[in-house]
């Protein structure tokens, strides 16, 4: 059953709508819209604090605590993300997985293994952003803004073998577009780990959702826009998608 | 009775804020038990669980809480992990010695789906009991790659990608679940309840 996610990206004190992951616009407090998705009846909420890697600031933990306090649904958190200790806070403030990406990109992936080993690999997602390039795709850092040069491919493989648990993988192409997913990255992805995919960036309209479980069959959807923008509820999702592929209720 | 849920607090990882959080919503009074004497205090205990079998029994025997749990004869709840421990045998990271409470081993979930298997589930009840009372259409959330392999105790099954595993165990005063009541909706805070209720 694919699983139906609101992601939250937060741009602290406010969840933000960034466009081609440029452009902020403010949406909403996180602990209000976390509470709203999940009345809803999201099946999981992913909490991205987005500016902490870029400015090297301090994840503000205590917004997290509270977003996640009134939730009795899974709750991934992420964002600046740089230390085994950082996961452990991330734990104990009511995370049940922490996403990571930048660091494990740029500075040392085996902080991966490091973390599985520990916390489960069930409790750690890497976010992967990727972007169109040469007919391939490139891993971008800091919320769309930095290349890599490491092939998403090759990378999503890599995070498998290390122990992450889940790929939150994100299209910085399309992302905030509302045009529809890359539903061709998504099948690449899908099909070449064993890991569940969470695929975000994108979603226009139900139809789209719809499109992208038909092609790609990932193990999640993640939305934002059309859920930040009230053009859509979760149930309306649910009731949609569940009478041509399988949701839960 | 005071009717206290004791919830049992070893490793970095344990997420117990979450499991102390729903028994309260379901109504209970809790207590972390973080040293031995704890276990005097509390009428009914719940293990909780995340991390790696292995990371578990150390952290266990590390706190001194082996005995304790053998020896508590009120209800325990054991949730996902802390159900999978109860066993006598784990495969996680190696061969570890598990609490013995249950006669099973875990293993690797072995199937075609993606693993760790997460997300909604239903369950699919073979025993009635009264932690089961009143959830047997809901759905569940699951987190785990592990699976409890076992023959003489299960009460629900849960069936992904075609692959059946067990989803609760009861035997005596052990309750064990598979997925996060803490996680499911308003399914998991009314198990919770019964729970609370025993």
């Amino acid at each position: 059953m694919t699983r139906i996610i609101a992601k939250l990206d937060v741009k602290p004190p406010y969840v933000v709508k960034p466009v081609h992951f440029e452009g902020l616009r403010k949406i909403g407090s996180p602990s209000e819209l976390a509470k709203k998705y999940y009345d809803q009846g999201a099946d999981e909420l992913f909490y991205i604090d987005i500016v902490s890697s870029l400015y090297q600031r301090e994840t503000l933990f205590d917004q997290i605590e509270e977003a996640a306090n009134e939730l009795f649904i899974p709750f991934a958190a992420g964002g600046g993300i740089k230390s085994i200790s950082d996961f452990s806070k991330m734990f104990h403030i009511g995370a049940d997985k922490v996403v990571i990406n930048t660091y494990a990109v740029q500075e040392d992936p085996s902080i991966i293994d490091k973390a599985a080993k520990i916390f489960g690999s069930q409790a750690i997602v890497v976010n992967i952003e990727a972007k169109r390039w040469n007919g391939n795709w490139e891993c971008y850092t800091d919320c769309g803004r930095i290349q890599s040069q490491k092939d998403v491919l090759v990378w999503a493989s890599e995070v498998e073998q290390r122990g992450a648990g889940e790929i939150l993988l994100q299209s910085v192409d399309t992302d905030g577009r509302c045009r529809g997913f890359d539903t061709e990255l998504a099948s690449k992805v899908v099909n070449l780990v064993n890991i569940p995919v969470v695929v975000s960036s994108g979603a226009g309209s139900l139809e789209d959702i719809k499109t992208l479980i038909e092609v790609a069959n990932p193990s999640g959807v993640a939305i934002a826009s059309l859920l930040h923008y009230d053009r859509t509820t979760i149930q309306e999702i649910k009731k949609y998608l569940n009478n041509a592929v399988m949701v839960s209720q | 009775m005071s009717n206290i849920i004791g919830i049992v607090n070893y490793g970095i990882a344990g997420n117990i804020h979450s499991v102390k959080k729903a028994v309260e919503r379901a109504g209970g009074k809790t207590l972390v038990i973080n040293s031995p004497s704890d276990f005097d205090l509390v009428d009914k205990l719940i293990i909780p669980g995340v991390g790696s079998f292995k990371d578990a029994m150390q952290e266990l025997e590390n706190g001194n809480f082996i005995g304790p749990i053998q020896e508590f004869s009120k209800p325990i709840l054991g949730i996902c992990l802390g159900m999978q421990i109860l066993a006598d045998l784990g495969f996680e990271f190696g061969k570890t010695k598990g609490l013995g409470m249950i006669d099973a081993e875990v293993k690797p979930i072995l199937c075609d789906g993606k693993i760790p298997h997460m997300g909604f589930n239903s369950i699919k009840i073979t025993t009635p009991n009264i932690l089961l009372e009143g959830v047997e259409d809901k759905e569940f959330y699951f987190m785990h790659s592990y699976e409890v392999v076992n023959y003489t105790d299960i009460t629900a099954l849960t069936k992904y990608n075609d692959h059946s595993f067990v989803s609760a165990v009861h035997k005596g005063n052990l309750y064990g679940v598979q997925f996060h009541p803490e996680k499911s909706r308003e399914a998991g805070i009314k198990l919770l309840l019964n729970f609370i209720k025993l």
